[in-house]
């Protein structure tokens, strides 16, 4: 079952995600990507259908994109929730997506910043946050041994203990998590932490890399 | 319900009167719906009528050389067998897949019309269409159905600039890139033999004898699955039917009849 | 309260069996006449064939005022073909053409259970059979309609052919000369007859061959 959860610490925002993409009992794929890198400087973290994951998403990225384009500077973090959540509140009473998110980002002014939106257009700014069932055990984990201006070794080494519990105590737990962050440098994938490997899927990104 | 999810553009005037002959072909076609208050009843006696056949095995998997595509024939109606001969793997042009589980009449229909906007995109470009645009082109059609009550689980398997490509398309709206996908109702058991056997250097007749295996044991064990293990190779220079058996013959050529020693006879009991 | 509340229900099913069977120079297309609505029979004459284009014949069973709007719109249709194209629409092409007819509504179905017989360009019979949202696919023989379950196994124990999906592919011509795929027809028919209440009175068959079509009919049980 989806997890996703992502902290604030000291100058950076980590969000981790699992990567399995399912459909009832079927595990289609183990290494999809559900952290979008918005723009240069935020992460989207998604959960939820993946037909509405990927289209809600992609069209909050565009529009983001859009508004950078014609204004000359990007959307700040907070903006960027704003307009997300106002997105899922109107198509909240028409066809409401099935998308609950976690927006981090970075902000020259303001700094790291982490938010927390749900389907149903309640947005939040927060420390930490977690969706889905692994958010049961790594919310705890987090309220245990989170604080603020965690340094990155001790963000990874919390992101992993909360992995860690999760697939040890979650009945149908995802194998593989992608950790990113985002911090004054960009955002960018900070870690996999995988379980099982696709040799399929690693031969041919690497058979796509030597071409 | 709501019955404006990409249907508002849609509106008559496209269609000139109604022979829907001069209809402009890269238009969104054009469907009556039903006037009632009650659509999702309306939906669900057209889903009924139709009884979607879900039960299908198909398969798809890059590996070195390539792309593999299989699938099984049969298309059931509940208990009854409706077709033993259905074409599950669509030609959608010389250089691209697709494979049909769900809605047989979803499939194939946007099936067509995706070969269509294919071409289209071929003449107006120059070039052939990339197996991720393609994808994406029926990822968003049925993206905008959603809800209507559309079953379509679909692969689309393509060579292009960039090599060889695989995308899972559902009518969930959900698109995946991968390497390995197996969908329909005997996809569990496919999948089991696939995952086994699979190897990312394989040559051309090795996949495809893995491929036409693990059709063949999901055609085995899952009822709704059967009829002829169709097998597809695409390669740099476009697809090529590799093999196409009859599974009923295929099981005795895996495994064929060893005479048995009979351990007991059975005889009459001398009546008292 | 809770209380149900009684919808309009434009759907009626009239029942009927249509067949077709396609040879190497030759197609059948069979139907019987009988119409009911429940256990009613409406009427025992009641044509369920359409005569589409020289060389291509429908056959349709299920609700049959869906049926006659389906006749009225692809006669409509090939008659502007044939003012813009100034021939008749080959089966294939009207094959296609039947498909995307019943897809356009697949949100409120023609309940329509058609097949469609006739020859094609190289003037061999050829039958395609449906569902009724579009669905479709080319076959040696094929049976629609109430009494197709009880037809379609006898036609596959005689006319069983190599799937065309076979690779070598084998020739899958139906092995029957024309006047043996008659007696066929006219078989299963009496035989489908005896156990299904909505097929009965009388059988059409339209023969299409190079030499054009023709009817010919045997009676059925009445009962």
């Amino acid at each position: 079952m989806e997890c996703v959860f992502g902290m604030v610490c000291d100058g950076f925002v980590l969000v981790a995600a699992d990567t399995s993409a399912v459909n009832s009992i079927l595990v289609h794929k183990s290494d999809e990507d559900k952290i979008m890198v918005l723009d240069s400087h935020k992460l989207l973290g998604a959960s939820g259908e993946s037909g509405d994951r990927v289209q809600f998403t992609e069209y909050i990225q565009k529009n983001v994109s859009l508004y950078q384009f014609r204004n000359g500077i990007p959307l700040t973090t907070a903006a960027t929730a704003n307009f997300t959540r106002g997105e899922l509140a109107t198509a909240l009473r028409k066809n409401p997506y099935s998308v609950n998110l976690l927006l981090a980002g970075y902000d020259k002014e303001t700094g790291p910043s982490l938010y927390y939106i749900d389907y149903i257009a309640s947005c939040h700014k927060v420390e930490k946050g977690a969706f889905g069932y692994g958010a049961y055990f790594s919310l705890s984990m987090m309220d245990r041994h989170y604080r603020s201006g965690m340094s990155l070794e001790e963000a990874t080494d919390l992101a992993e203990k909360c992995i860690v519990e999760i697939r040890s105590r979650l009945v149908v737990a995802p194998p593989n998590f992608v950790i990113k962050i985002v911090d004054k440098d960009g955002a960018r994938v900070h870690k996999w932490v995988d379980s099982i490997k696709d040799e399929g899927a690693a031969a041919v990104a690497a058979a796509l890399a030597a071409a | 319900m709501k019955l404006d999810s990409g249907l508002e553009n849609s509106s008559s005037i496209f269609l000139g009167g109604c022979s829907g002959l001069e209809a402009d072909f890269s238009a969104p076609p054009l469907f009556d719906l039903p006037i009632t208050n009650d659509f999702d009843g309306w939906q669900k006696k057209s889903v009924q009528m139709v009884k979607p056949a879900r039960g299908t095995t198909t398969l798809a998997f890059i590996f070195k050389e390539g792309v593999m595509v299989a699938a099984d024939s049969r298309a059931s109606m509940g208990g009854y067998i409706s077709s033993q001969s259905v074409k599950k793997i669509i030609e959608i042009n010389p250089y691209m897949l697709g494979t049909m589980a769900g809605g047989a009449a979803d499939c194939q229909f946007w099936h067509r019309n995706l070969g269509v906007k294919c071409r289209l995109h071929e003449l107006a470009n120059k070039r052939r269409i990339s197996v991720t645009g393609a994808s994406k082109l029926l990822a968003n059609i049925l993206y905008s159905y959603r809800g209507m009550g559309l079953s379509v689980g679909t692969m689309i398997a393509g060579w292009d600039e960039k090599g060889p490509g695989l995308y899972y398309v559902d009518s969930e709206g959900g698109r995946l890139k991968g390497t390995r996908f197996s969908v329909g109702s005997g996809s569990p058991y496919a999948y089991g033999v696939l995952d086994n056997g699979y190897k990312y250097d394989m040559s051309i007749p090795e996949a495809a004898e893995l491929a036409r295996r693990a059709i063949y044991h999901a055609t085995f064990r899952d009822a709704a699955s059967g009829g002829v293990a169709s097998v597809y190779y695409v390669g740099p220079d476009g697809w090529k039917k590799m093999s196409g058996d009859d599974v009923g013959e295929l099981h005795y050529s895996y495994y064929p009849v060893v005479p048995s020693v009979v351990e007991q006879e059975m005889t009459e009991v001398p009546v008292a | 309260m809770a209380h149900k509340q009684q919808r309009f229900d434009p759907y009626d099913m009239n029942g009927g069996t249509c067949v077709a069977i396609a040879g190497a120079d030759y197609c059948v297309i069979a139907a019987d006449t009988r119409m009911s609505t429940g256990y009613s029979i409406l009427t025992r004459d009641y044509s369920k064939l359409c005569k589409l284009a020289d060389k291509c014949i429908m056959a349709s069973g299920g609700f049959q005022a869906d049926v006659k709007a389906l006749q009225k719109a692809l006669s409509a249709k090939h008659l502007i073909y044939q003012h813009q194209h100034g021939k008749q629409v080959s089966c294939p092409a009207m094959g296609q053409l039947l498909s995307n007819t019943l897809y356009y509504k697949r949100f409120f179905p023609y309940y329509a259970f058609n097949v469609l017989g006739g020859l094609d360009n190289e003037g061999k019979g050829c039958v395609y059979t449906y569902d009724a949202v579009g669905s479709y696919e080319r076959v040696g023989y094929s049976a629609q309609g109430s009494g197709s379950t009880l037809i379609m196994p006898v036609l596959d124990n005689q006319l069983k052919s190599p799937s065309p999906l076979l690779l070598p592919a084998v020739d899958a011509v139906t092995p029957l000369l024309e006047a043996e795929a008659i007696d066929l027809v006219k078989d299963v028919f009496a035989s489908a007859t005896e156990r299904d209440i909505y097929t009965g009175d009388r059988l059409e068959i339209m023969v299409v061959n190079a030499a054009g079509t023709r009817t010919e009919y045997v009676e059925l049980r009445k009962d």
